[in-house]
């Protein structure tokens, strides 16, 4: 472990390809990307969430044009379109980690992925598209 | 073959209950109910798009008691996950182990929803 970390200080090199050099434990293959996404977008969620969260409960219940005329506006439009994308892999991501443990046949295993992959990004397409909408039709 | 239970179905009766596994599990359960809840938000989003008739009636929904309710519910799921997740990117970063400090941060998180979810909420009806 000491001599990992050692490694990966003195060659600056990527986690994965140290990972890739520890025999037995460490991981062959690209496991680590999806845990790095998760974390990644978990960060990015912390700041985008709570800036989002804190305006969308007001404006939940508001009129349209008050709605309209917030998502228009450069600032809110950017972030919410950057907290929608980091919300549907975040999502994806942990809704996989579920199937994995629960689903135990390959087929629905297979199919239970593709339908929530589809899902998120046919729901990350849509909300990017009626912002861009808003802001470009303002 | 036995039909044996497996791990979560183990709670009630071989299980002790502990927060630490409580917690983890109700992480689990908001964020798949927050992942279903994006489907909401993404409506909400393509109504304002939309405009007329569609706002109007996702309006009319959101307005409504179970409206407020599931935007509370929410809330509370958004909130609740969004302090575990930072107990957990604790964790990923090495820190916080320790079976006491574990439950003290289990703790801190259940508080710390309570607050956000209320300070939240006092802010959408006072300001």
């Amino acid at each position: 472990m000491a001599n990992t970390r050692s490694l990966s200080n003195a060659t600056a090199l990527r986690d994965e390809n140290v990972l890739r050099r520890v025999r037995q434990l460490g991981s062959a293959r690209d496991g680590l990307a999806e845990w790095r996404l998760q974390r990644r977008t978990a960060l990015a969620l912390i700041p985008l969430g709570l800036y989002f969260v804190a305006s969308i409960l007001r404006l939940a219940v508001s009129d349209q044009l008050t709605a309209a005329q917030w998502l228009s506006s450069p600032v809110p439009a950017l972030l919410t379109i950057l907290f929608v994308t980091a919300l549907f892999a975040h999502a994806v991501v942990g809704l996989r980690s579920v199937l994995v443990d629960y689903v135990h046949t390959r087929a629905r295993l297979v199919a239970a992925e593709l339908l929530v992959r589809g899902a998120a990004i046919l729901l990350a397409g849509a909300s990017v598209l009626a912002v861009l909408k808003l802001f470009l039709g303002r | 073959m036995m039909e044996r239970p497996l791990s979560p179905f183990m709670f009630p009766n071989w299980y002790r209950f502990q927060i630490t596994s409580a917690l983890s599990i109700l992480h689990r359960l908001t964020g798949i109910a927050l992942a279903v809840g994006s489907i909401l938000l993404t409506w909400w989003l393509i109504a304002v798009a939309a405009g007329g008739q569609v706002f109007a009636a996702t309006h009319a929904f959101l307005a409504s008691p179970i409206g407020i309710l599931l935007l509370f519910l929410w809330s509370v799921a958004f909130f609740y996950h969004l302090c575990n997740g930072i107990r957990h990117l604790v964790w990923d970063a090495g820190y916080g182990f320790e079976i006491r400090t574990a439950h003290l941060s289990g703790y801190a998180v259940l508080a710390a929803t309570v607050v956000l979810t209320v300070v939240a909420w006092l802010s959408v009806w006072l300001i």
